[in-house]
Parts: C-alpha cells; sequence; structure tokens
C-alpha cells in the first residue's frame, strides 16, 4: 500500500493562512451569523425544557416560558412512572440504532464505493434500480403483507431493523461523498495487485471518515426516531417498544383517558398533557443530543481502523 | 406409551367437557380465540383477571381469549390494516357503525356473515335476547354481521355543559335550555367574569362542526341525522317523514340564521379569535373555571358532573341537550357498538360461544368490567360498586375494553356518580326520544363515492368557519358553501341517496 | 482532476467484451452491491406487484389480486375535485422553496462552519443547529401557536406593548407561505448543513493549499474552489428532491394549518386534501392511487432532468 493519503483535520488549514481582510471579515460574519442562527434554534429547545418542568395550569395560564413559572416533576414522574419500560425502551432502541447502524453503515458505503467506480459497467443500471425505489413504493398493504404473512416479522425487532438498514437516499449521498476521494487510490491499490474489496476496506474506508460520520448519523437518527414501523409491527406481544413508539403511546394513552372513548366509567383527573409532550421531547432528545458525539467518535474510529487491520 | 398418556388425557379433558359439548357442539380442541380491540395495553391487574376468565372459559367451552390490542398510537391505520389483511389471526373484532366504519368494513368482507343456524347453535342467550327487529338492524344484504350492544342504556348525544352556580348569576333560574339561553349565559360570563373565556374550545378537531352545526339544525328544525355517511349533510325531514332527505345545506334560512348567530358569538368575543387552531386542554381549563362551558355529549357529562362539583364546588354542572327546543331527540343507534366474527376466522363457531359467555355470564362479564370482587370492587344492596379506597385505575383496575356487548342486566352503577341528575335527565330524555329510524338503511357508495369525497371536502372546507364565525358574511359565506356542494355534485348525490332510502323503505 | 480520469475507463474498453466476460471481470464489485441489491429486491420490488390495489375495489376476505379491477376509478376522485390545479401548485411551489432557499442556506452555513478554526465552536453549532430537527410537527404546532396567535401569543404582547397592532395571523392566509418555508428551513438547515460540510470537510485539501500559496483571498478560495467543489453534492441534492416535488410534509402542514380552512388557498398540498376527504371513510385504495400519480409524474420529471444533467456532464446524473 504505497499511498497514504492523508486529508487535513478540519479547520486545520484556516490557522496556516495568512490573515487577510477578507479572512478578518468573513470571520466576524460568520460568527455573528452562525451564533444568531444557534440561538433561534436553541431558544424554542430551552422553552420545551423549561415548559416540561411547569404545571399543567402554568402552562395554560403563562404559555411557553423561558423560565418554569411553577417547577413541577409531574410529567416525568408520569413518564417514569414503569421504569422497567421506560429503561427497556431506551436498552432496545439504542441496541436497534448500533446495530443497525453499524452493518447499515458498511454496506451503504460499499455499495456507494462500488458504483461510483467509473470502470464498473453496471453502476448506471444498479443506481437506477437503487433509485427507482425512492420514487415508487408498494403502498402500506403490499408492504406490510410482506413483512407480517412473507417474512413472518410480526412482533420481531428484525422488522424494524432490516426495512431500515438502506435507503436509496443515504446510497446516493455516500457514492457522491466517495467520489470525491481521487481515483488514483483505487490505481494504485490495483498496481499493488489488490481486489476491489481489499482496496475498499484498507484504502477507501480510513479517507471516507467525514462521509461515514454524516451517514452514520442519518442512519442512526432513522433508528433513534423510528415508531411508525414499530406502530403497525410490533404488537402488544412485544414487552419492549422502542423509545419513540413507546412514548407517543404515553402520550396517546393519557390523551385517549382524558376523552375516554366510549365513557368507562373511570373518573380521570390531573392528567397533564402539555407538559407531558414537552417531556417526552427531552427523554426522547437528550440522550442522543448529548451522546452522539462519542459514540461517533468512537464508531467511525473503529469501522475504519478495524477495516484497516481486516 | 406417551400417545397412549395423551389419548388418555385428552379423552378425559372430553368428558370433563361434556356440559358443553352436550348439544352436540364438538370443542375436544382447545383453541385461541384472538379479540381485536381499541385501546393500550392495560398496565393494570388485567391480565391476573384474564388468567381466570381464561381458567372459566376452558372449563365452559374449551377455549381461552387472548387480546390484540389497536393502541390508540396510528389507530386507524393499525385498525384497517388488522382487518385487511387478516388470515385467520383474529377471531373476534370489536366494531361500529359510527365510530369504526362497521357497514363499510362489512362491504369490503372483513366480517363473516352470521347465519341464523350459528347464532342459535353457538350464541344462543344472545340470540334470545336480541329482539327481531334488532337483528334486522344488523344485517347487510340480508345476512347478519354484527351482534348489537343493544341492552345498555348511554346516550351519547351532544350538548352544552354549563355551570349551574354562573347560569343562574345570568338570571337564567333553570338553567341553559336553548341556543338563546346559551347565547345569554356566554354574554353574562363575557361581561361578568373577565379572567373567563365564555366557551374555550378546540376548533382544530374535526369533528366540532358536524356537532355543532348539527346541533342547531336538530334544535330549529325537525331533522334526524342518517349514519353512516363520510360527510354529516344527510338528514330525513322529520320523525313523521323520515324518508325524504331534508333539503336544510342545500336551501333554506335555518342555515344562514345559524351562519348570522355563529358570526355575532365570534364577534362579540365568547371564544378565542384563533380558536380554529387551538389545541389546548379545555376540559382543564372549566375545571381550572377559566371557561364557563364545554360541548361534548351526555355520557361525558355524566362524570364531569362530579368532578367539576369537587373542583369548583357548587357548580352544578347542566347539559344543555341539541334538540332540546325542538324536542328533536334520537336514541341511540343500537349499532354504536358491537361485535363481529373475523371473515377469516379459523374457529368462528368457538368465538360465538367465547361472545356468548362474555356477554350474558355474569361470572365473566363481572370480572371482565370490574375483576375480582372484594378486592377490588364492593356492591351494596342498590347494586352501585365502589371501589376501594386509593383505587387507581392505571394501576389496579382491569381494562377489557368491552364496548361491543354491554348488558344492562348486568351491569353495577359506579357510586360516586350522582345518579339524581342523570336519572332526571334520562328520564327527560326518555320522553321525547323516538327510535333511530334508519337502522335498515345501510348506504352503499357504488355509485356516488367519488362525489362523496368531494363533498367532504366542501364541508371540511366551509363548515369550520360558519361555526365558529370567521367570516365577515355569513350570508355570503353559506351561498359559497351551498355553491360549492352543487359544483361538487350534491344533487347527484342526494338524488342516489333517495332512490337508496325509496329502495328500503317504500311500502 | 477530473477530465484526464474519465479517459480511462473508454481506454480500457477498446473491444467489446462478452457479457459473460464483463460479469467474471466485475465479480467483486457485483458482490459488493449485492447486499444492496437483495434489499431492494426484498424490501421494494417484492411487494411492488401489490401497487395493483390501486386499481381494485379492495376486498378484504378476496385479498389484492382476487379483488374486482376497476380501472381508473380510484383516481377519479382527485381529477374530478376542481382542487387539482391549486393543490399542484401549492405543492410545486412549496417544494421549490424548501429545495431552493433550503439548499441556498445549507451551502452558507455549511461554507461558514468551515471558515471557523474553533473546533469546539465548530461541533457545538451543527449540534446546536440540529436541534429543531428533534421537534415533532406536533410540538412545532404548538410552539408556533404560542407565538403567533391573536390573543394571548408571545409575539402577540410584544407588538401591543409596543403599541402596535397585531394581526391576526390565522386569519390571513397571506402570512402563511412565508411562515411555513420558515419553519421548515428552521428544521431542515442543520440536517442539510451536515451534508455539504462532510462535502467540504471531504474535499482534496491540496488545492486548498495550493489556492493559499497562490495568494487568493478568503472570498476568491470560497468562490473558486469550495462552491465548485460541493457542485456535484448540490446537482444530486436536487435531482434527489425534484422526484419527490409533488409529494408534500403531511405532517407539518396538518398540524400547522389544521382544518382552519381561512388558510387553504395557501396551504392546502395534496396530502392534506387526500386527509381531509378521506378523513370519514378509510380506504386503502384510494390513497394508493393518489401515491402511484405522484410517483409517476415525479418519475417523468426526474427522468428529464436527469437525462438534462447528463447532456451537460454524465458525471454528474444521478444514474
Amino acid at each position: 500500500m504505497t499511498v497514504k493519503k492523508q486529508a487535513l483535520p478540519a479547520g486545520m488549514h484556516a490557522s496556516h493562512i495568512r490573515k487577510d481582510s477578507s479572512q478578518i471579515m468573513i470571520n466576524i460574519l460568520t460568527y455573528i451569523f452562525v451564533t444568531v442562527f444557534c440561538i433561534i434554534c436553541i431558544l424554542p429547545f430551552w422553552m420545551i425544557i423549561s415548559s416540561s418542568f411547569a404545571t399543567e395550569e402554568s402552562i395554560r395560564r403563562a404559555g411557553f416560558t423561558l423560565w418554569p413559572v411553577d417547577f413541577s416533576t409531574y410529567s416525568y414522574e408520569l413518564l417514569f412512572r414503569s421504569p422497567d419500560q421506560m429503561i427497556g425502551a431506551y436498552v432496545v432502541t439504542i441496541i436497534l440504532t448500533l446495530v443497525g447502524t453499524l452493518i447499515g453503515l458498511f454496506l451503504i458505503a460499499m455499495t456507494g464505493y462500488a458504483l461510483q467506480r467509473r470502470d464498473f459497467p453496471y453502476r448506471n443500471k444498479i443506481m437506477f434500480y437503487i433509485y427507482f425505489t425512492s420514487l415508487f413504493s408498494a403502498g402500506l398493504v403490499p408492504f406490510y403483507l410482506l413483512i407480517v404473512q412473507y417474512l413472518n416479522l410480526r412482533d420481531s425487532y428484525f422488522a424494524i431493523l432490516l426495512p431500515l438498514l438502506m435507503s436509496s437516499w443515504l446510497i446516493v449521498l455516500m457514492k457522491n461523498f466517495v467520489k470525491a476521494i481521487p481515483h488514483e487510490i483505487t490505481e494504485s491499490g490495483k498496481i499493488d495487485g489488490a481486489g476491489d474489496f481489499r482496496i475498499f476496506v484498507s484504502l477507501i474506508l480510513p479517507n471516507l471518515k467525514p462521509a461515514l460520520a454524516t451517514i452514520g448519523l442519518f442512519l442512526a437518527l432513522s433508528y433513534w426516531n423510528e415508531w411508525y414501523y414499530s406502530s403497525l409491527f410490533l404488537t402488544t406481544k412485544v414487552v419492549y417498544r422502542p423509545l419513540q413508539y413507546h412514548l407517543y403511546n404515553v402520550i396517546n394513552k393519557v390523551a385517549s383517558l382524558k376523552n375516554s372513548v366510549a365513557g368507562s366509567n373511570v373518573v380521570i383527573t390531573d392528567l397533564p398533557g402539555e407538559t407531558l409532550k414537552m417531556a417526552t421531547a427531552v427523554v426522547a432528545t437528550g440522550p442522543i443530543i448529548l451522546l452522539y458525539p462519542f459514540v461517533q467518535k468512537y464508531f467511525v474510529a473503529g469501522l475504519t481502523v478495524g477495516a484497516v487491520k481486516g | 406409551m406417551k400417545k397412549l398418556i395423551a389419548l388418555i388425557l385428552s379423552l378425559m379433558l372430553i368428558c370433563s367437557l361434556l356440559p358443553a359439548g352436550a348439544e352436540g357442539i364438538d370443542t375436544s380442541e382447545h383453541v385461541k380465540i384472538v379479540y381485536l380491540v381499541t385501546g393500550d395495553m392495560p398496565t393494570n391487574r388485567t391480565d391476573e383477571v384474564l388468567a381466570k376468565i381464561n381458567e372459566l372459559l376452558t372449563e365452559k367451552v374449551n377455549a381461552e381469549l387472548e387480546f390484540r390490542w389497536i393502541e390508540w398510537t396510528n389507530w386507524q391505520t393499525q385498525y384497517n390494516l388488522a382487518l385487511a389483511t387478516q388470515n385467520g389471526d383474529i377471531d373476534l373484532i370489536g366494531t361500529a357503525t359510527d365510530w369504526l366504519d362497521a357497514w363499510p368494513n362489512s362491504q369490503k368482507g372483513a366480517f363473516l356473515p352470521l347465519t341464523e343456524d350459528m347464532l342459535k347453535t353457538y350464541a344462543p342467550k344472545t340470540w334470545e335476547t336480541v329482539s327481531e327487529a334488532h337483528w334486522n338492524l344488523c344485517k347487510y344484504n340480508g345476512e347478519i354481521y354484527l351482534m348489537p350492544e343493544d341492552n345498555y342504556a348511554q346516550w351519547t348525544n351532544h350538548g352544552f355543559m354549563y355551570r349551574g352556580d354562573w347560569a343562574k348569576e345570568a338570571g337564567l333560574e333553570n338553567g341553559v335550555h336553548s341556543w338563546e339561553d346559551l347565547g345569554k349565559y356566554f354574554q353574562y360570563i363575557k361581561e361578568n367574569k373577565p379572567e373567563v373565556i365564555p366557551w374555550d374550545a378546540n376548533g382544530n378537531g374535526s369533528s366540532y362542526s358536524p356537532q355543532m352545526a348539527g346541533g342547531w339544525q336538530t334544535s330549529h328544525t325537525g331533522n334526524i341525522a342518517i349514519e353512516g355517511f363520510p360527510v354529516a349533510i344527510f338528514y330525513g325531514e322529520s320523525k313523521e317523514n323520515p324518508y325524504t332527505l331534508s333539503r336544510y345545506y342545500v336551501e333554506g334560512d335555518e342555515l344562514v340564521n345559524f351562519a348570522k348567530e355563529m358570526k355575532a358569538w365570534a364577534d362579540a368575543g365568547y371564544w378565542r379569535a384563533d380558536v380554529l387552531n387551538y389545541t389546548g386542554d379545555v376540559v382543564a381549563e372549566m375545571e381550572e373555571g377559566k371557561t364557563g362551558a364545554h360541548q361534548h355529549h351526555t355520557q361525558t357529562w355524566t362524570s364531569e358532573r362530579t368532578t367539576m362539583e369537587r373542583k369548583q364546588p357548587g357548580s352544578d354542572l347542566g347539559f344543555f341537550w341539541f334538540g332540546e327546543e325542538a324536542k328533536n331527540l334520537i336514541s341511540l343507534n343500537i349499532t354504536h357498538g358491537a361485535m363481529a366474527v373475523a371473515a377469516k376466522s379459523q374457529h368462528p363457531e368457538r368465538a360465538l360461544m367465547v361472545y356468548d359467555l362474555m356477554r350474558n355470564d355474569p361470572e365473566i362479564y363481572h370480572l371482565m368490567q370490574y375483576g375480582f370482587e372484594g378486592d377490588m370492587y364492593t356492591v351494596d344492596e342498590n347494586g352501585l360498586f365502589t371501589r376501594p379506597e386509593g383505587f387507581e385505575d392505571a394501576t389496579d383496575g382491569v381494562s377489557f375494553n368491552f364496548w361491543w356487548g354491554r348488558n344492562d342486566n348486568l351491569e353495577f352503577r359506579n357510586a360516586e356518580l350522582d345518579w339524581d341528575a342523570i336519572s332526571a335527565m334520562y328520564a327527560a330524555y326518555d320522553e321525547v326520544k323516538i327510535d333511530y329510524p334508519y337502522g335498515q338503511y345501510i348506504y352503499d357508495n357504488t355509485n356516488v363515492g367519488v362525489f362523496m369525497d368531494n363533498l367532504s371536502n366542501v364541508y371540511n372546507t366551509y363548515m369550520p368557519r360558519i361555526v365558529f364565525g370567521m367570516n365577515d358574511d355569513p350570508e355570503a359565506l353559506v351561498a359559497q358553501f351551498r355553491e360549492e356542494l352543487k359544483s361538487a355534485g350534491i344533487d347527484m348525490v342526494m338524488e342516489e341517496i333517495q332512490s337508496q332510502l325509496d329502495a328500503v323503505y317504500a311500502k | 482532476m477530473g477530465s484526464l480520469q474519465k479517459a480511462v475507463p473508454k481506454v480500457i474498453n477498446y473491444k467489446k467484451p462478452s457479457f459473460g466476460r464483463t460479469l467474471m471481470q466485475n465479480r467483486t464489485l457485483i458482490l459488493m452491491c449485492l447486499p444492496a441489491i437483495l434489499f431492494f429486491l426484498i424490501f421494494a420490488y417484492l411487494p411492488m406487484p401489490g401497487a395493483y390495489i390501486a386499481f381494485t375495489n379492495f376486498q378484504y376476505n378476496k385479498g389484492i389480486f382476487a379483488s374486482p379491477f376497476v380501472g381508473l376509478k380510484n383516481f377519479q376522485f382527485l381529477f374530478i375535485s376542481g382542487q387539482l390545479g391549486l393543490l399542484l401548485r401549492n405543492t410545486v411551489l412549496y417544494n421549490l422553496a424548501f429545495i431552493v432557499l433550503g439548499n441556498i442556506l445549507q451551502l452558507a452555513f455549511a461554507i461558514m462552519l468551515n471558515e471557523i478554526s474553533s473546533r469546539g465552536y465548530k461541533k457545538t453549532a451543527q449540534s446546536i443547529m440540529f436541534l429543531p430537527y428533534f421537534i415533532s410537527d406536533v410540538l412545532v404546532s404548538l410552539l408556533v401557536y404560542n407565538m403567533i396567535n391573536y390573543d394571548f401569543g408571545f409575539i402577540s404582547h410584544l407588538v401591543r406593548n409596543l403599541g402596535g397592532v397585531m394581526p391576526k395571523v390565522y386569519q390571513d392566509a397571506n402570512a402563511w407561505p412565508f411562515i411555513i418555508v420558515l419553519v421548515h428551513l428552521w428544521k431542515s438547515t442543520g440536517y442539510g448543513t451536515v451534508v455539504y460540510f462532510a462535502a467540504i470537510t471531504g474535499m482534496d485539501s491540496s488545492m486548498m493549499e495550493a489556492a493559499q500559496i497562490d495568494g487568493a483571498n478568503a472570498w476568491q478560495r470560497i468562490r473558486y474552489i469550495t462552491l465548485p467543489t460541493l457542485k456535484p453534492t448540490v446537482i444530486i441534492l436536487f435531482l434527489f428532491a425534484i422526484g419527490s416535488i409533488l409529494k408534500g410534509n403531511f405532517g407539518l402542514f396538518y398540524n400547522l394549518v389544521g382544518n382552519n380552512s381561512m388558510l387553504f388557498k395557501t396551504t392546502d398540498i395534496i396530502e392534506t386534501y387526500v386527509y381531509r376527504s378521506m378523513m370519514n371513510s378509510f380506504n386503502f385504495s384510494q390513497s394508493s392511487a393518489v401515491g402511484l400519480f405522484q410517483s409517476v409524474v415525479g418519475f417523468f420529471i426526474v427522468l428529464g432532468a436527469n437525462a438534462f444533467v447528463k447532456h451537460l456532464d454524465p458525471d454528474y446524473a444521478l444514474f
């Protein structure tokens, strides 16, 4: 392996540049714009956090505020009323996310690499074959029948894991990222007598860190935020439902109790609606926001380093 | 050797089941009956109770019951998918002609037609207790598809809950009994209670329009709503002449009057300006004294009255029901809740046997509805039940969500509710109510279904604006609404429905 | 770096090899694509014949293929509604606004982030920009309502305290294209920025160094190096988005607007219309029909756009 292309870490170059006036100007503008936009992004989120710790009544009275008017943790108590359900939901979602992202990311990168190889004669045909599926889908009933009756995956976590492994969008994106890696790398590998798979694993993957991080993030998010397939394929026989579906259920359960559909004899009082919605958003988002940067670091590093060794 | 033991065991099993099999019904095979039901998986003691019920069911008909919950998240898709893709995995289906599309689903082949013989043999008690007239209301194309909840007193007619104490202050000594009274009540609140929104409403809910528009209509005409249409504009003329379609929505002044009145109410500020997008918890607001009214049905009022008395002592929550002025009240359609057998059920006979017990066997029924006696509830000599101190339904209760065959002969009344007020209300209803006249009519959408979808869209576009007075010129808006209905094909659709009605009710 | 390499495969293909030979030669690359090929075969192509449901009166007890064929009847309601023109206009215009404005904003932020030298700031900013993506449409609509509702809204209070007159936004259809586009941009900018930022980070840094040595200033670097490097990504994203030009984001529109018909003129898209029409009559066949119609139109638009791009530069085409 002769070529070892060392991409400069992001941001490194800026420090080497002689700071001319345009650079200073750009820096000032950049900090202003980015900071302002960040504030716009974080303020509503802050309001959500603050409201989740407010009482239902104070929300109705004062609306959303930057600081809870009457402090209350009732929504969180309600969410964690059955802690094993909540912990189970976290565990299921974390495992699904890790496994799905790991496998999916590798397969997507492999496909993306093959499809951008200019000397691969079938690349356009295969690309079309893949892209076509993003335009046409069979619709709900056939897909449901496939999963439940043909693949027999009702009540199996595979019904969530498998359909989300790849998407044509992520493959196209990956293909585009791989393109930026100079073709000489592949050529040099060929000269060294390496096969295509070996070139991909030991020469391409290590150079693909930003792409892997990005697509890994998207893939992880699609697993993390999944609730729709869960609602279709995981019946109540499954003890632990993925996080987002579990949270939706909590919200809807409260809503249905409040409007008790067919007039059961239960008298329900004091169930929070709004603050509960806020609390679920915090509970669902918190971990991935806080943990993702760390996970990502080791995840991508592991994928590429492991690849070099393998 | 093993085989021999198995043989002996199964023989013993058959013998033990002889009472049930005595009429020549073969129950030698133990089967699981899967019951499709809407609701969240309970986190209370339902499983415990189910185990006990399954013991009883095994003993009586050698079957056990298993839930298939359709949880409220995404429930419409889930429910319809379960019906559409069934392959013998479900047996009993909870359904309803109003909120669960029982007739369209019958038309789509989701349910098994039930013959008289089947019902007589496998669900004899149900067969006996439901009258012939009621069975006729469960037929589509001459075949029975539903087993109705026809012996359960409940009223889901809509109206306004209002505070009796504030009504008195407003000079309405006897409470609110007409739209006119309601307007006075709102005006009083507006003028005297600046912190209170007279009626804070969730105008974003799609059901408000038909409820309010239909409410005014039943209060000011003799029109009777016909159920089963995707859009609520098809009414019979009156109880004297029920089988002629009313032309209320295409011509006449009453709809214009309604629009004008609501415009006046909106301008007077009886509800918030952005009512159409408001999603807040309006019931809680009423309980906190922040709003003076809530639009929902009688059943909700019966329990809300108790809650309000606790939270706003002396509030004396009353109920003005739509149709009160015109004494225009229709009994709840008996198929508001019903049980059906899945079209592809592997064990339809046993499913019927199980349902017959759920509905009619006192022991099983009480377990399902209330749980273990003594432990979870007690009943006094008046048939009122009480939960133990600190009882919480979410953890200590039982949830079968059995809304498809409740039975007043076996029901206990909740001791917490104000039965004097409720009985008085029911008595007033009983004086004027008539039976739902269109039970045998099932809308067939083959010819005009396409137009119906567009009518539905026109209705959902205009009606919220009429109902909440969101317009500059109510008269012009109604005219425009009628114009759009016309171009969406209402004349043709009404003609078709009229001829369908004639075909059923022509004498 | 492009033009030389592009010629390489052509040189190799000096004689037309047999199909079997090509297959053998590329067996590794084919094998590398095999998982994806199988994946899409199973999860996308296998159920596809079931789209026949759009042409049937679906009977649950008979199954899709034994249900009676009704031709184009399920497509009919959309066409006779008289609303199709308005719906197409709204759906397409919103999508175009999302694509064009969204991409400009995302590009801008990606380039800006790249100019920032502080690693910590860069990372934090990226994460924060992603936050709105996590807020569900239901919560977004609650937030918007709390901001701008006439009686109690945050902005309404502000305007009144400053002596201004708050317009009744929820009764003014003209305000909503701006609100919806803003909300969409707010939600999606973080996501797209990450894509472009990764593309910048992954690009050949030797050129950047060369440019510095040549004395190019910051504007020139962005204009002549960063932007052109991002061109293929922009084109790919555009081609991909254009295929869904007739598909609207139901969750966003429905939650923001609901059934407030005063706003429909400018906010009604195909999905919300279909929802309103079939609210009380669940119909699998009809919803499939609408989806099929959107797909077919999108398909032809993409074919056209792709052919156009291919004509300009085959390297940028999607397939």
